[in-house]
This record gives structure tokens, C-alpha cells and sequence, in this order.
């Protein structure tokens, strides 16, 4: 008995052993990316999650997309131009199809925008294109997007990242009120769908009549695994290929024989947000640039993001439009700091709010903590008070947020980061200041690139001297490889897999 | 018994229309969740404009009577997040969740059972003490730290098991035995405590005067007694077993009921997470009804009662 038990035991383990845990992510053919979330919807006007874009922009193509260098590059559309400051005219690709062989031109971008334009179609990322009050067929291949004022921005707004800004086939998008394609995604992308089991995978394969040239890899698989740690040993098993959101402090540990570190600043900005709007020792200048130089912001970099990331001078991402690569941050500085609270009137500090979410971004709480710590140094008190998201959500609606704030925010074009953050009287702005709202209207008013340098320019100085920020770091975007894998993350966290190979 | 039955239906309807009626009101407390939905920059005028949309600006007891009366025709709404009945959802990932749970159930009996039978056989014997220390460690492991040691040792060092997914039995042995752990401890500790209890009554000793083998001693007369408070904490455990299956799905990225409530909350999914809410009361207390049935079964005196 005691030996039949034993060797059952054995015989059943080795049995496990000998199995192949993972064929797929052997197969060079195939390649697995692990995200945290599954996708929501395979429609891209229907969704809000960024993890579902980067499935449907395998998909789906946009009008224009991001180049290796991060500048706008075509895409469907093949050139564009501004026949008058109201209206951005587009060439389109003669040579593109649907998956389901539906015929791509000026009425398919057209219905798009229609489409998600449609108030009653509730699409949620609907103000990221609310922008345009017109989309106008001005023959098969030549579309215009008409604007109420000149829109500088519209090449970000027609981008894959711009979530409805991807093309659907307008006969199949109509089918049963869009359901059909909601389950069923058809687009001129690279990879064609094939299933969508939710919450475990979505499998693609490769379109052998892409456009822009068929994908070296056959079959793409989107997973969704939430914990950090089943990602990690999913990679290091040989389960994925690329596994998104990386903590920095596994960078190291990830550099082994069978897998590989893939780093890039993103897009995303961490700084803090003085309130002014309330009476409190933020209203003073001073104060603000004494806090400025009171945080050291290299340390915490070099600390809590292992020393990946950007610094950034001022708040707007180091690749985005006119940030000006000889802008300076405030010197870590804490005897300036105490001079400069001491000439406000705060010899002997404050105490101050922090208002946060939790674990919302990469290392929130740890950046807000040790700021508070470099504050205590200066003799500035915090109480720091975390907010769950949809509290934060309404207490933001309510202009609600106090103190020294942590909102992270995104935007490669100073209109999408300074007008809505910095501009008297807007909901998410916590400052004023008359001079630089008459500077935040032209540059979003003005069409032509180097008049809008020279604006953003001159406002750089007002908003660096005013100091309504302390702006930190763009964080890094971490992706763990296969170590024979051979492909680029972008700085705006969408997964591009049309170029990737194995070595 | 058919006025029992009745009479306990009743009560098992009140307590899923309770449940539902506390979920609504709770999940409603922190806020909707159009911030979840809309880009960060977008306007106030565009959230006010979807809130509207969405039907969230309406007074809550508007929208509760709008939910229960589709409720009541089987109409759970749609999920937010995913423009798909939420009910559905929550069903399609039902036959997940019960494969784990069911595999993790098995497990604690297969191995509680023996156990605490032999613990309580063998009192204060090597036997009993063993199995107090692996009852207690099992009590003591918090399933997330258990889960993530078990991917390090067999997905990583010796990979022989998938970390993460569905689809094969393998998939399902480490969520299992993450489920069954605790569970396992509970069982074990409970049946060994009425053993001894029942193996102590004056009935055995009259057994044991008849000359009756040991082996059917503990099994016919002890075993019979003690089920009863064993099989209502196995029943109490299924309801802890469905709970616990939230973190270890999420853990072993596991595509069952238990993450997509998870994911549903953190999103402010409310149709899903009702839908979720109202499906587990359900079961639970089906559960329990089955449990009070049994004992009828078990012990022909309760049957009159």
C-alpha cells in the first residue's frame, strides 16, 4: 500500500514535470503581453482604458500616428494642411481595406467621427474630439475637419493614443447598433482578430495584406494579470513576452539570460499643484519657490524610481511641443528655502494639506511622503490626506482639492497641460495670473509652430517665476522582455507591435 | 417538512432582497463613477453632460425603483464598463469560479477528513499533535502571501505549473490549494473537536461493550455524529471559499467571478457589481438551506422538528 501511495506520487510528478507548462510563448511565432487589465470593449469609442487601446491599436489605425522619434507621422492619412486656420485637410491612403474587405476613404472617416460625435452614442473619451463640429467629404481620398476656433492640437486629437480617433468600416460598425463590432473588431490594422475569452486573452493573428507591410509575428496574445508578482514570473517562466508596468526596484533582477529591461520617460508628468484660490500661505510666491527648492527631486528620482525617468524643468513633458531643453528646475536648495519662507513671513514654516490618490501612479504615496519629508526639513508641516478615485473625482469637479497637490496628469503640447492646469477660472486650474491667460489663448488660437514657440516661451518665464508647480519627474515606463524580442515602448504608453521580431 | 422548507425560502428570499436593496445603497455612497470614465481633462460641462446621460444625477430612490422593477423581470442593466448585460457577465465567469471552488472544497475534504478522523482516533498521539500543527499553519497563512510563495517555488524555480490563467488542470492547482488551505485547517480542527466529543458519549462505550471493531466504532457511530456540526461548517465554508476566491483569482489571474467584482468596484461598475452581489447571496444561501435539509438526512430526529 505504502509503496503503490509513493510511487503514484512520484509517478504523477514526474508526469506534471514533463508536461510543457507554456508551448505558445515558446513559439517564435507567437507573443504574449501581459497587462494589468483586459480589454473593455472592442470598440474604440466605447472604452476609456489605455490597457484597451493598446489591444485595438493592433486592430484599428488612426488618420496619423507617432514615429520612432515620437513626432506625428502619417498614417491613413498621407499629408496634411491648413487651407485656413478653421479647417485641417487630409490626403488619405488610396490602397487600404477593411479586414472584412469593406473599401477605406473619406466617408469611413467621416462615419468615424460621426459616430463617436454623437451625443447619444455616449462616447466617454468624447471631449478628447469635441473639438471638431465638422467632418466633410471633400472627395474619396480628401477629408475635412472643421474647428470653431484654429485647434493647434489636432494632430494629437486624430492620433491612436486619442482613443476614437481609430478608423471603423462604416457598413460593419452599423451592423445591430455597433454590437457586432464591439465583439467582433474590424479595422485596416496589422493583426486580424480571432477571439476574446474576457478576462483571459485576446488572440490575434497576423493581416498578411497590411498596408504598411505584413507583422514578422504570426499570432499575438493580449492577457490580463493584475498582480505585479504573476506578471514577473509569468516573464521569468517563459509565459509572456512582454510584460507592461515593471516596479523599478525588479529592473535589476529582470536583466538575466532569458530576459531583458525595455525603459522609456513616458508622457505622463508627476508635480505638485499649489492652491491658490484659498488663503493660505501658497498665495505668496515666495512660498512656492522656497518649496521648490526645498524638495530634493533628483534624490527622490535616483531613490524611488531607481534613477529612470525624466526630470523636468517645468510642467510639461521634455519631448513635448516647445519645452525648451535649456529650461532649468528651482537648485535643490534648503538653506534658500528657509531664507526665502523667512522673507514671506514663515520663519517658522506652516502647516499645509497634501491631497493625493494612492497607488493610483507608479510610487504615489512614496513620492508624497518624502516630499513631506524634505518639507519637515524646511519646517513646513504637512497632513497629508489620500483620497479614494471616485471621491477624488468629485471633490476635483468641485474644485475641492487643497493645499500642496499630487494629480499627475498627461499632455505632449502645452495647450493640453498649462491651459487646462494653469488658466484663472477653469475647473482643474488652481492659479491666476492675467498676463499669462492672454499668453494660454493665443498659443491655443494660433496655428503656425513658431509663433506658438515664441508664446510658450514667454509664458515658460512668467510660469517658472510664479512657480504655481513643483514639477518633478515624467516616471519611466518599465516593460520586461524576452530577451530575443525586438521591440520599442513608446514615451505614451501604447503598445505598437507592428515592427516587433524576435532576433 | 414542507411548511420548514417554506418557511425557510421565505427567509432566504429576504435575505437576497435585503442584500440587494444594502448593495445598491453602499456602492452608491462613495460617488458615480463618471470621473472613472472621462479623460482627466475633461470639462465640467462633459461630465455633467454624461452623468446626465447615464441616468446618475437621479435621485437614488428613483434609480433604485428603476432597478428593481427590471430586476424583477430579470433585467440587471448593462455593465458600464462593458456595454454588456451585467448578469451575463457575471454568469459567463460563474463555471470558473465553480470548477476552483468546487477543486478547492474537494481538496479541503479529501484531506480534512482523514485527518481529523485520525486526529481524533489517535488523541494525544503524534498523529493528533501533527495534525494541530498543520491545522494551524494552514489557519495562519494569509492566501496572497501563500499564493505568490507558491508561484516563486513552481512557476519560477522548478517551473512545473502556469503562474497565471485557465484552461488546463494544471492551471488550477496552486489557486486550489491557496483556496484550500485555510478551510482545510477550519474542517480538521472542528471534526477532531466533535469526535472526541461523540467518541466520549455513553452510546460508544455501550458499542465498545457490544465488542464492535474500533474501525466501525469511529466510522459508523462516531463519524455519523459528528457530520452534523462538521457539514455546517463545510457549508459556511463554500461561502468563505467564493470570498476567498476574489484575491486568489486575481492573484493566479484567474478569469472567474471573483476578478471581475473586483475590477467592477474598483471601476464603480455598479449593475455588476449588484449583479455579482445578488448572484453570491444567492448561493450562499441556497447553501445553507441545502445544509439544513441535510441534517434531516444525517439525523432522523431533526426531521420532526
Amino acid at each position: 500500500m505504502k509503496h503503490f501511495l509513493t510511487s503514484g506520487l512520484l509517478l504523477a510528478a514526474i508526469s506534471v514535470a514533463s508536461l510543457p507548462v507554456q508551448s505558445q510563448a515558446q513559439d517564435a511565432q507567437t507573443l504574449v503581453v501581459a497587462q494589468p487589465a483586459d480589454a473593455y470593449s472592442m470598440d474604440p469609442a466605447k472604452h476609456s482604458a489605455f490597457t484597451t487601446a493598446n489591444v485595438l491599436f493592433q486592430i484599428y489605425d488612426a488618420l496619423v500616428t507617432q514615429d520612432a522619434e515620437g513626432e506625428i507621422a502619417p498614417a491613413l492619412a498621407t499629408e496634411w494642411s491648413n487651407p485656413d486656420p478653421l479647417t485641417w485637410r487630409f490626403k488619405l491612403r488610396e490602397d487600404v481595406t477593411f479586414h472584412n474587405g469593406e473599401k477605406f476613404d473619406a466617408h469611413a472617416v467621416k462615419y468615424t467621427f460621426d459616430r463617436a460625435l454623437d451625443p447619444a452614442f455616449q462616447a466617454p473619451y468624447f471631449s478628447r474630439i469635441s473639438a471638431i463640429t465638422g467632418v466633410e467629404v471633400v472627395d474619396d481620398y480628401t477629408v475635412d475637419f472643421k474647428t470653431e476656433a484654429p485647434y493647434p492640437t489636432m494632430l494629437l486629437t486624430l492620433y491612436e493614443a486619442s482613443f476614437p480617433a481609430l478608423i471603423v468600416p462604416p457598413a460593419y460598425a452599423a451592423e445591430e447598433d455597433g454590437a457586432k463590432l464591439a465583439a467582433h473588431p474590424i479595422g485596416t490594422g496589422p493583426y486580424l482578430f480571432v477571439e476574446w475569452l474576457k478576462d483571459e486573452r485576446v488572440v490575434l493573428k497576423a493581416n498578411p495584406d497590411y498596408w504598411g507591410g505584413a507583422p514578422e509575428i504570426e499570432k499575438v496574445v493580449f492577457r490580463p494579470i493584475k498582480e505585479t508578482r504573476t506578471r514577473i514570473a509569468e516573464l521569468r517562466s517563459g509565459g509572456v513576452d512582454i510584460a507592461a508596468d515593471i516596479p523599478p526596484e525588479d529592473v535589476d533582477s529582470l536583466e538575466t539570460d532569458e530576459t531583458k529591461i525595455s525603459v522609456v520617460p513616458s508622457d505622463f508628468l508627476y508635480f505638485f499643484v499649489f492652491d491658490t484660490t484659498r488663503d493660505t500661505p501658497l498665495t505668496n510666491k515666495l512660498v512656492r519657490q522656497a518649496i521648490n527648492h526645498a524638495v530634493d527631486v533628483d534624490a527622490i528620482q535616483a531613490a524611488l524610481m531607481n534613477g529612470m525617468g525624466k526630470r523636468i524643468a517645468l510642467t510639461l513633458p521634455v519631448n513635448g511641443f516647445a519645452y525648451d531643453p535649456t529650461w532649468e528646475p528651482y537648485a535643490y536648495d534648503p538653506e534658500k528655502a528657509k531664507a526665502l519662507l523667512a522673507e514671506a513671513g514663515y520663519p517658522d514654516g506652516f502647516t499645509i494639506k497634501m491631497m493625493s490618490r494612492k497607488g493610483r501612479f507608479l510610487k504615489d504615496a512614496e513620492i508624497i511622503e518624502a516630499s513631506a519629508g524634505f518639507l519637515a526639513e524646511v519646517g513646513i508641516k504637512t497632513e497629508i490626506e489620500y483620497l479614494e478615485p471616485g471621491v477624488w473625482g468629485q471633490v476635483s469637479e468641485q474644485k475641492g482639492r487643497e493645499g500642496i497637490i499630487f494629480p499627475g496628469w498627461s499632455g505632449r503640447d502645452p495647450n493640453l497641460v498649462w491651459y487646462p492646469l494653469l488658466k484663472t477660472g477653469l475647473y482643474q486650474s488652481y492659479f491666476s495670473n492675467a498676463e499669462l491667460d492672454k499668453l494660454l489663448e493665443a498659443g491655443a488660437s494660433t496655428i503656425d509652430p513658431e509663433e506658438r514657440k515664441e508664446i510658450y516661451s514667454a509664458a515658460a518665464k512668467i510660469i517658472k517665476d510664479e512657480a504655481p508647480h513643483l514639477p518633478m519627474i515624467q516616471p519611466p515606463l518599465i516593460y520586461g522582455l524576452d530577451k530575443t524580442l525586438v521591440w520599442t515602448p513608446r514615451s505614451d504608453g501604447m503598445i505598437d507591435l507592428r515592427a516587433a521580431h524576435y532576433e | 417538512m414542507a411548511a420548514f422548507v417554506l418557511s425557510r425560502l421565505f427567509y432566504a428570499i429576504l435575505v437576497v432582497f435585503g442584500v440587494s436593496v444594502a448593495v445598491f445603497f453602499l456602492i452608491r455612497m462613495g460617488g458615480d463613477p463618471t470621473s472613472l470614465f472621462l479623460p482627466p481633462d475633461a470639462p465640467v460641462a462633459e461630465i455633467e453632460r454624461f452623468r446626465h446621460l447615464m441616468g446618475f444625477d437621479r435621485p437614488l430612490l428613483e434609480q433604485y425603483l428603476a432597478f428593481l422593477g427590471k430586476a424583477l423581470r430579470g433585467d440587471f442593466g448593462m455593465s458600464l464598463r462593458y456595454n454588456e448585460p451585467a448578469m451575463a457577465l457575471v454568469l459567463d465567469r460563474a463555471p470558473a469560479t465553480l470548477a476552483l471552488s468546487g477543486s478547492a472544497l474537494a481538496l479541503s475534504i479529501v484531506i480534512a477528513v482523514p485527518l481529523g478522523i485520525m486526529a481524533a482516533a489517535f488523541r494525544g498521539t503524534v498523529i493528533d499533535r501533527a495534525s494541530l500543527v498543520i491545522s494551524l499553519i494552514g489557519q495562519s497563512f494569509p492566501a496572497f502571501w501563500l499564493a505568490i510563495m507558491l508561484i516563486l517555488l513552481f512557476s519560477e524555480t522548478f517551473r512545473i505549473l502556469p503562474p497565471s490563467g485557465r484552461g488546463t488542470w494544471q492551471h488550477l492547482i496552486m489557486p486550489s490549494i491557496v483556496l484550500a488551505t485555510y478551510s482545510t485547517a477550519i474542517i480538521t480542527r472542528l471534526l477532531r473537536s466533535s469526535m472526541i466529543e461523540v467518541l466520549q458519549a455513553d452510546y460508544i462505550r455501550t458499542a465498545r461493550g457490544k465488542g464492535l471493531s474500533e474501525w466501525r466504532i469511529v466510522m459508523k457511530h462516531g463519524l455519523r455524529n459528528a457530520a452534523i456540526p462538521t457539514i455546517t461548517v463545510i457549508g459556511l465554508q463554500v461561502g468563505a471559499l467564493l470570498g476567498g476566491a476574489v484575491i486568489t483569482e486575481e492573484v493566479f489571474a484567474y478569469p472567474g467571478i471573483g476578478r471581475l467584482a473586483i475590477q467592477a468596484i474598483a471601476n464603480r461598475d455598479f449593475t455588476v457589481v449588484q449583479a455579482f452581489v445578488i448572484v453570491m447571496s444567492i448561493t450562499i444561501v441556497t447553501i445553507n438551506l441545502l445544509v439544513d435539509l441535510s441534517y434531516g438526512l444525517l439525523d432522523p430526529r431533526m426531521r420532526k422538528a
